[in-house]
């Protein structure tokens, strides 16, 4: 299941950060995001030789860490995508899945003329639709 | 009944030119967020909003009047119909519902299902006084004052602020003879 996602500005600066278990372990989730982030821009850097068509926007499994996989997804505009799971057995076309429904919220959260771009989404209907997604992620991959 | 007029604004509406509404709903979006930031107090953005819609509505009523083809509204019911069904459909591609008719038939609320301005919109807390589609009201307000009727719009009901639907009530003061700016005897 998913325990954290969190969305993070071109700048490196946290836009969105939500923990979806109990709170005791935020900042350790909040840290793992945090080293995750390095790993993003060595990937973005560096890209692997392998494969001609680079499909920058899915970066896939960044690491595993004790009992945690992280996985990344890069927007045109810098911005990332970040997801923290303790699935053992997660698909790479659930995640894939569940990252393109992220973005469509991320689309419409922005849209908003209230919106200041770089500053941390507000918006209660992003949340609501995140927590959705979430939700639906957890029952596709345990079923 | 007396008038033959289209049922609904559908076929000009198919005929009309279009614009892409995510564009119109960023456009309108940015406005407002530039009148905050401009007056930065949530009242003096309503009163404009409003003014910016009057100056809108003026200059509509000819365009409404020439595409729609309809004949003269026999009274102020047939008018709100009008607004409802046809100019609403023909301008923003939605249709409205009058209700809530008053026993004179001088006021009534039109309701509308779905508002292309409002798409991806949250009001901040900062701005919880607003109403955001305030252009609406200036809009129908100007129109009607220039077929010679003073009315009143207001807004009952927003979803932005809470509510479950876009609610407007619109209410004739008084219908204003055309005045001539000439002396009968000259």
């Amino acid at each position: 299941m998913i325990v954290c996602i969190a969305v993070v500005g071109h700048q490196n600066n946290p836009l969105y950060i939500q923990s979806f278990t109990e709170a005791d372990d935020a900042l350790k989730l909040h840290h793992i995001v945090h080293c995750s982030l390095d790993v993003v821009d060595e990937r973005v850097n560096n890209p692997k030789k392998s494969g001609p068509l680079l499909n920058e926007t899915f970066l896939g499994l960044l690491y595993p860490t004790e009992n945690y996989k992280v996985y990344g997804y890069l927007t045109n505009t810098k911005v990332k995508f970040i997801l923290v799971t303790t699935d053992l057995d997660v698909k790479d076309a659930d995640v894939r899945n569940f990252f393109r429904r992220f973005h469509a919220a991320y689309v419409d959260a922005v849209s908003n003329p209230f919106h200041v771009p770089g500053k941390k989404i507000t918006s209660r209907t992003f949340a609501e639709r995140v927590s959705t997604i979430v939700k639906a992620f957890g029952l596709s991959s345990a079923g | 009944m007396p008038t033959v007029g289209p049922r609904s604004g559908d076929a000009i509406f198919a005929n009309v030119e279009r614009v892409n509404a995510e564009l119109f709903t960023l456009t309108y979006g940015a406005i407002v967020r530039q009148l905050l930031t401009d007056l930065e107090d949530v009242e003096e953005v309503n009163k404009q909003l409003d003014q910016m819609g009057y100056n809108i509505g003026t200059r509509l009523i000819d365009e409404f009047l020439a595409k729609a083809n309809i004949s003269r509204c026999v009274d102020f019911k047939e008018t709100a119909e009008m607004i409802a069904k046809v100019g609403f459909k023909m301008f923003l591609g939605v249709t409205a519902s009058v209700t809530n008719w008053d026993i004179e038939g001088t006021c009534c609320n039109m309701v509308l299902e779905e508002n292309p301005l409002v798409d991806f919109v949250e009001l901040p807390d900062t701005c919880q006084g607003l109403y955001y589609c305030n252009v609406l009201c200036g809009v129908i307000r100007g129109a009607l004052e220039m077929v010679s009727m003073k009315t009143e719009v207001t807004w009952v009901r927003d979803v932005l602020r809470g509510d479950d639907s876009y609610e407007l009530q619109v209410k004739l003061l008084k219908q204003v003879p055309q005045e001539y700016p000439y002396k009968d005897d000259e």
